[in-house]
């Protein structure tokens, strides 16, 4: 703001600024989905840190940085598929699958297995988004349907039990034993994987491409757009990013089961990418502010035992939450129709 | 709708002939698309039950077929509701959040081993109740809130199983304890077993409520196209309120019927039914972009899914393999229904 009025000062003649080139100066200072999902972190915190000062006392930050560290990376591949306008609810189960798929392979193939995993997760997400791009179908429809066959992938390949990392484990365990800060590399993996999406969506044509995508498909065709292979690639980059977050699930737990630690990650991430600005009809996205998604994501059981809401009301808070921030946030006017 | 209009509005001249024999052209053709499609399903049926009648004689028994009706009818129930809500172009994706939550409201209140209150008609009430508001919370939000109907109810979803999950609590199982009740969803009673006339009813009742009355009618209209319903003056708003809460109360009645036939009460009793039920009404051909579609071509669907399922694991597959299957089976569908409209200029969200 400051910046226009010293530029309308400058010159000779005061040209009155119309009050409609003000609006994107304030934009880029504040606005929801900047500054938002910190600000929603924060409140959330104080709540907490005002009802249980022990906790942030005895290193809770920490402890909720690292219990985060899964969600944030489902989170920021949904992000990526959220920005084209598009939705990923099978990205979860890619990324249990890949958990089991690593807990399988690293005892056999040691420091090649989380390189495998990471191509096979990447696959999966491409084959989403081939299938997408090329046959124009709803995403939530086929995601649903891929969402039921690495399911029952994820079940046959661990024989429906906990899959144990039989040796090897050290390299991947030490993700989570070691850090910076008390806060574990899983972490710092999923802020580096958001720095690199933010570089991405920011100052390359292929992210660009992606955000014009989001906003308008029609225009972005007209505009030369490769609207097919910039939809596969947002795809890939979830099941990449679902890979990693498998990889975090490892190193967090040393095993995996169909129905242990990250079956449970769909909507939690979903809510994380929502509270972290991303836009539900796409073309809003910014990685850095989905990190603040997703530790509050990992907050709200802490903060709903200390409000004292019962712990298993989690999957209602979530869910409520979705819904809440959706509607808060999204943009419609009064003759648009919504399906 | 669109093309009595048209006539109408030349009626007289050359230009009348010429759009009623196109009119009629089309007619025709929809005509037959409706006669092939839902044949081409029922020889799918009949090539399916063909082969595993072939590969396993258990599989045409008296029994097992009693075993497909009971495992098709919950699908069945849920299914019709589904098929309106798809028909109008949105989707439930909350189905088994609001099973968990009515079964749950249900056997709590009553005759159950951890005792308490038994309210016995009063529970189904009750419970039904909790599914209705639940239906209505998705429903105002949906229109009043203009929130895609694919978060609402994914929200939904997990908000039913909250419900399921804190009203379990931290107890010990809640069994049934009702004598004439245990069983009594597989129990036969005129060739059929009950829970299967139950889901006759309900598709009856659906098939009348679309063909014969102004929410179903208005439900078919939304699809073809909402702006021309809004500007008819037809009530958009109440009528999708009214199929989101009718779709909740159906999923109730599965939740309810379910929790019977489990016999124990849990969050998680509609487990796998989201799984039959989309890709059922995918198959049967109903749009998901609504607007085209029924409640008898979904039951084909439900019958296709179930028979396969049953068949598959009578032939010794895995039931590990089933979400693989649903799951292959939906995307096929949505690829085969889309196929022909590609385009390149198309946007598919």
């Amino acid at each position: 703001m400051s910046k226009i009025d010293n530029e309308t000062t400058k010159t000779a003649v005061p040209v009155p600024v119309p009050a409609r080139a003000k609006l994107p100066s304030v934009k880029r200072i504040g606005g929801w989905h900047a500054i938002g999902p910190i600000v929603i972190f924060l409140a959330i915190l104080l709540v907490v840190a005002l009802l249980t000062p022990a906790f942030i006392g005895g290193g809770g930050l920490a402890i909720i940085a690292s219990s985060s560290a899964p969600i944030l990376l489902l989170a920021l591949g949904q992000a990526m598929v959220l920005n084209i306008g598009s939705i990923d609810l099978s990205n979860a189960a890619i990324g249990l699958l890949g958990a089991i798929l690593l807990a399988l392979t690293l005892g056999p193939v040691a420091g090649l297995s989380p390189l495998i995993v990471l191509l096979a997760t990447t696959a999966f997400g491409a084959v989403n988004g081939l299938i997408l791009a090329y046959a124009q179908v709803p995403s939530f429809a086929l995601t649903l349907g891929t969402l039921g066959i690495f399911q029952a992938v994820a079940l046959v390949a661990s024989g429906r039990t906990t899959v144990y990392v039989s040796s090897n484990g050290e390299g991947v365990h030490s993700l989570y034993e070691s850090g910076i800060a008390n806060v574990p590399m899983t972490f710092w993996m999923g802020v580096l994987l958001a720095v690199a999406l933010w570089v991405l969506l920011r100052y390359t044509r292929v992210g660009r491409g992606m955000t014009a995508i989001g906003k308008n498909e029609s225009a972005a065709i007209f505009s030369a757009v490769r609207t097919r292979s910039l939809k596969v690639l947002a795809f890939a980059l979830s099941g990449f990013a679902a890979g990693l977050a498998g990889i975090a699930i490892i190193a967090q737990a040393g095993s995996a089961s169909p129905t242990g630690l990250g079956s449970d990650l769909l909507l939690p991430a979903i809510a994380a990418a929502l509270i972290g600005g991303t836009s539900i009809s796409g073309g809003v996205v910014n990685p850095l502010t989905v990190i603040f998604g997703a530790l509050t994501v990992a907050l709200v059981p802490i903060a709903t035992t200390a409000v004292g809401i019962d712990a298993q009301a989690q999957s209602l808070v979530y869910g409520a939450v979705i819904i809440g921030v959706v509607a808060l946030t999204m943009s419609r006017n009064k003759s648009s129709i919504v399906k | 709708m669109v093309n009595k209009v048209l006539s109408e509005q030349g009626a007289g001249g050359i230009t009348t002939t010429a759009i009623r024999i196109r009119e009629s052209g089309i007619e025709r053709r929809a005509r037959f698309r409706s006669l092939a499609e839902p044949l081409s399903l029922l020889v799918a049926l009949a090539v399916l039950i063909g082969v595993f009648s072939l590969l396993n004689e258990r599989f045409l028994t008296a029994s097992n077929v009693q075993n497909i009706l009971t495992q098709s009818a919950i699908p069945l129930i849920v299914a019709v509701g589904a098929t309106l809500v798809i028909l109008l172009g949105s989707i439930d994706l909350s189905v088994e959040g609001v099973m968990g939550a009515t079964g749950m409201t249900w056997i709590l209140l009553s005759a159950n081993s951890r005792g308490g209150v038994d309210l016995g008609p009063w529970a189904w009430v009750i419970a039904l109740g909790v599914a209705l508001l639940l239906g209505v919370a998705s429903g105002l939000i949906f229109t009043a809130l203009k929130v895609p109907s694919f978060i609402v109810t994914l929200g939904m979803w997990y908000v039913g199983l909250g419900i399921a999950t804190m009203l379990y609590g931290t107890d010990l199982l809640p069994r049934l304890e009702d004598e004439g009740l245990k069983g009594w969803t597989s129990r036969i009673s005129l060739g059929l077993p009950n829970s299967f006339w139950v889901a006759l009813l309900v598709i009856g009742l659906g098939i009348l409520v679309l063909r014969s009355t102004r929410i179903g009618r208005v439900t078919l209209a939304i699809g073809n196209s909402e702006t021309i319903v809004r500007s008819a003056g037809l009530p958009a708003f109440r009528v999708k309120v009214a199929v989101f809460a009718i779709a909740a109360v159906l999923s109730g009645l599965g939740g309810i019927l379910a929790t019977v036939q489990l016999d124990i009460g849990s969050p998680t009793v509609g487990s796998g039914v989201l799984f039959i039920v989309i890709p059922a009404v995918v198959i049967g051909g109903t749009h998901l972009s609504g607007g085209k579609g029924g409640i008898l071509r979904t039951v084909l669907g439900v019958f296709l899914l179930t028979i396969l399922n049953n068949g598959l694991i009578l032939s010794g597959v895995e039931s590990s393999y089933q979400s693989a299957v649903t799951g292959a089976i939906l995307v096929a569908a949505i690829v085969f229904a889309a196929w022909s409209q590609r385009d390149r200029l198309r946007v598919a969200k």
